[in-house]
């Protein structure tokens, strides 16, 4: 017991040591922008998993935030627009993580010159930052989430969503990408058009994936099509064999995913190719991603990938018209890449509107970005002209249709869908 | 007089149901969920394929448990330390085959004769370099610690599998990898009433049972295997008999080593995907499986994974697939219950 107390109390020496580490390394790093609205220069986060499946997608996202502000000459109005980008992610994990989630949005809380926030790229990572950031009426911009609850208590939503995000009643967030209310029925109205008899449903359970779960249920009875059951699963099983031949007897004849590749999605896309080889197989933007469909990056084999239909809330670059063509060409100029993610888009889209907001409200405070952000009225943008609703949600509605070929995503049609 | 009678015949009943039920309790406990669902198959589907296709998947799934299991349960015998990080030499298990065999030059095109030459040689490859790992780690961090008190070789055991947790997340990344399906895995191979058989059921099964069943009678016959139970019983006193008690123990990590291994190369081909983490859910699954079966039994702890493969199948199928890991531990629960010691427990050195 005596030799005990020294190595505790060594121990928390040592803790304590780390601890101020960490503090020097947060002052260090947003010291020269504190106290910043009076003197011009605002910060712009982003809080993104720049780590695991969904890596190449955020990179590009970053690419396109960075193109919008160098576009704008890194000025909003009459103040000067710092950005940094902020990692939602940890390596251990391969995708967001609570801790470096609810760290991010402390630390944008407490910088007084942080006026927005771009992120998160997953839902059930923005249920969990926006409280924090709506506490401290920071603006905050989603360019990837679709889940119905963050935003209202339409049909999809969980019990008590949204008003538990907002706990203090104050509305801090938008997004620009329609809700999942319109990904469900649109992954509903192709599988209807594509003449699925009896559809097998797995989610992964996550605020995202259930929520969609949900919405293809609800559009699958609106437009009369067979749900064979709605399974939850647990991301971490070895595989999901016994799960894909309960749907083979139940006589599936489609199976849709509502998740993230991450929560294993290569694995049950595999068992179930397996058990039903002659099951068209949909998916949600949670898995357009390489990591999903590309063997090269550890995805499904070609020969699964080929009977994949994937819903994104992205068009093919041909249909986003003259802003949207601009958009790709400065894209290529400026990173060399002709096809980018479409979530590029989404990327430079949430920056100008961020920045278009800073310099409509003219203050450039928080709350003024807020109503800025809410006022916003056919904007137009690279995705379409749009405006944001009173729940912060985006008027656009139109997802494209992609399918897999050489382990590349492929545009194939716009889907209006049937809500 | 009669009056009296009543309470005595009575919990003379009581006494004898509980007999009766610490008896057959277990086996009852062990038959539920099988025989409820065998009925329910009976009268709505008319025949048992369903149950079978369930058991058929539960028995390869389980295989690879048990291989797991015994590395745990070998080594808990005879140094009665839990070795951590031994789902993460099963998981490296998996990595090094996988490199080995692309490294080799196996894809999908490759003709059967190479694909099963290339596979053995991967085998032999992947048993061998697990095996030598497993023993260096007992060289580097548990030899040392053999007379410390028994936390410190548990915490070091943590360590090294936190080590190689991320030695295999640098390796290959934070996500799920699908791999080339060389054989082919959910290929059916034949169907008997129904209930089929595919390729991947039987690489599991055809390999788990040569490697655990020689190694049974290694353990029974060999003089290292007496060796080794000697050491399990009493380490002193097996050191006073000229026994080599520092061998023994590796030689025991080699051994686990190598089943690790084998079951590492049997996963990626069965299931075709690997990450860095499956070796932290089959670590658990596995010492779970060698909890159940009584930890210390070889036999044990094959019976104990083939049970949670089971479990895993009926649940996934019948349950749903995000209630299996809580059926898997109720039952552990259940087990614990009728009998603390496992299955087939034995008295260890702590236990008296």
């Amino acid at each position: 017991m005596n030799r005990a107390i020294p190595i505790g109390m060594l121990l928390s020496a040592l803790a304590i040591g780390v601890a101020a580490c960490g503090d020097d390394d947060d002052t260090a790093s947003s010291g020269d922008t504190s106290g910043a609205p009076a003197g011009g220069t605002l910060t712009v986060y982003s809080s993104l998993p720049l780590q695991g499946a969904a890596r190449p997608q955020t990179t590009d996202l970053v690419n396109g935030i960075k193109l919008a502000l160098k576009q704008a000459g890194n000025k909003a109005g009459p103040f000067t627009i710092k950005y940094e980008s902020k990692d939602d992610s940890s390596a251990q994990a391969g995708q967001w993580t609570a801790e470096q989630v609810s760290a991010n949005a402390r630390s944008a809380a407490q910088d007084d010159s942080v006026v927005a926030v771009i992120g998160e790229f997953n839902s059930g990572a923005s249920a969990i930052s926006i409280p924090i950031l709506s506490e401290a009426k920071v603006p905050q911009i989603s360019p990837a989430n679709t889940a119905v609850g963050l935003t209202s208590d339409a049909p999809g939503a969980d019990k008590g969503e949204p008003t538990k995000y907002y706990p203090s009643g104050y509305r801090n967030y938008v997004r620009i990408v329609p809700k999942d209310t319109i990904q469900g029925a649109a992954l509903a109205t192709i599988m209807k058009k594509d003449g699925c008899e009896k559809v097998a449903m797995a989610n992964d359970k996550e605020v995202y994936g259930a929520g969609l779960a949900r919405n293809i249920e609800i559009a699958a009875k609106a437009q009369s099509l067979n749900l064979a059951f709605n399974q939850g699963i647990d991301p971490k099983a070895a595989n999901y064999r016994s799960v894909a031949s309960r749907a083979k007897s139940q006589g599936a004849d489609c199976f849709v995913y509502a998740g993230i590749t991450s929560n294993n999605g290569v694995q049950i896309y595999k068992d179930f190719e397996a058990a039903l080889p002659n099951a068209k197989l949909y998916g949600p933007d949670g898995v357009a991603e390489a990591a999903f469909f590309d063997p090269k990056e550890g995805g499904v084999p070609a020969k699964v990938a080929q009977k994949v239909k994937l819903t994104v809330a992205t068009l093919s670059p041909d249909s986003y018209g003259e802003v949207g063509n601009k958009f790709f060409a400065d894209y290529e100029k400026e990173y060399g890449e002709k096809n980018p993610n479409p979530y590029s888009i989404y990327g430079y889209e949430a920056m100008s509107l961020a920045l278009d907001a800073i310099e409509r409200s003219g203050t450039g405070t928080r709350e003024d970005i807020v109503k800025a952000l809410f006022a916003t009225k056919d904007r137009e943008s690279p995705l379409g002209t749009y405006s944001i609703d009173e729940n912060g949600d985006t008027t656009l509605t139109d997802y494209g249709v992609y399918e897999i070929k050489d382990g590349e995503q492929v545009f194939l049609e716009t889907v209006k869908a049937d809500v | 007089m009669a009056a009296a009678g009543l309470p005595a015949s009575t919990s003379g009943a009581v006494s004898s149901v509980r007999r009766f039920l610490a008896q057959n309790g277990l086996i009852g406990v062990l038959l539920i969920m099988p025989l409820a669902f065998a009925f329910h198959d009976l009268r709505t589907e008319g025949d048992l394929s369903r149950l079978g296709n369930n058991l058929v998947d539960g028995l390869s799934n389980g295989s690879i448990w048990a291989l797991v299991a015994i590395g745990y349960t070998l080594v808990y015998g005879i140094v009665e330390l839990i070795n951590f990080a031994h789902g993460e030499v099963f998981m490296l298990g998996s990595f090094v085959s996988v490199s080995f065999f692309s490294t080799i030059g196996l894809t999908v095109a490759t003709g059967i004769p190479g694909l099963v030459a290339g596979l053995l040689l991967t085998l032999l490859v992947t048993m061998f370099a697990l095996g030598t790992l497993n023993t260096m780690i007992e060289r580097v961090a548990y030899r040392p610690l053999r007379n410390a008190p028994k936390l410190a070789p548990l915490i070091t055991a943590v360590g090294f599998s936190f080590i190689l947790l991320n030695v295999g997340l640098l390796w290959r990344g934070g996500s799920q990898r699908s791999i080339p399906n060389l054989i082919d895995s959910q290929a059916l191979l034949v169907s008997i009433a129904g209930v089929n058989i595919t390729r991947g059921d039987l690489l599991a099964i055809a390999v788990t049972i040569p490697l655990v069943l020689g190694m049974t009678i290694f353990i029974s016959r060999s003089r290292l295997g007496k060796a080794m139970r000697a050491t399990a019983q009493d380490p002193d006193a097996a050191r006073l008999m000229g026994i080599n008690v520092d061998t023994t123990i590796s030689a025991t990590f080699m051994i686990g080593g190598l089943l690790a291994g084998a079951a590492g190369l049997i996963y990626a081909l069965y299931q075709t995907t690997i990450w860095f983490f499956q070796g932290f859910t089959a670590g658990l699954i596995a010492f779970t499986a060698a909890v159940m079966g009584g930890i210390g039994n070889i036999r044990g702890a094959v019976l104990g994974g083939l049970i949670i493969g089971f479990i895993q199948q009926l649940s996934d199928n019948r349950i749903g697939s995000q209630w299996t890991p809580a059926v898997v531990f109720a039952y552990l629960v259940l087990i614990m219950v009728f009998k603390p010691s496992g299955l087939l427990g034995e008295q260890t050195r702590e236990a008296g």
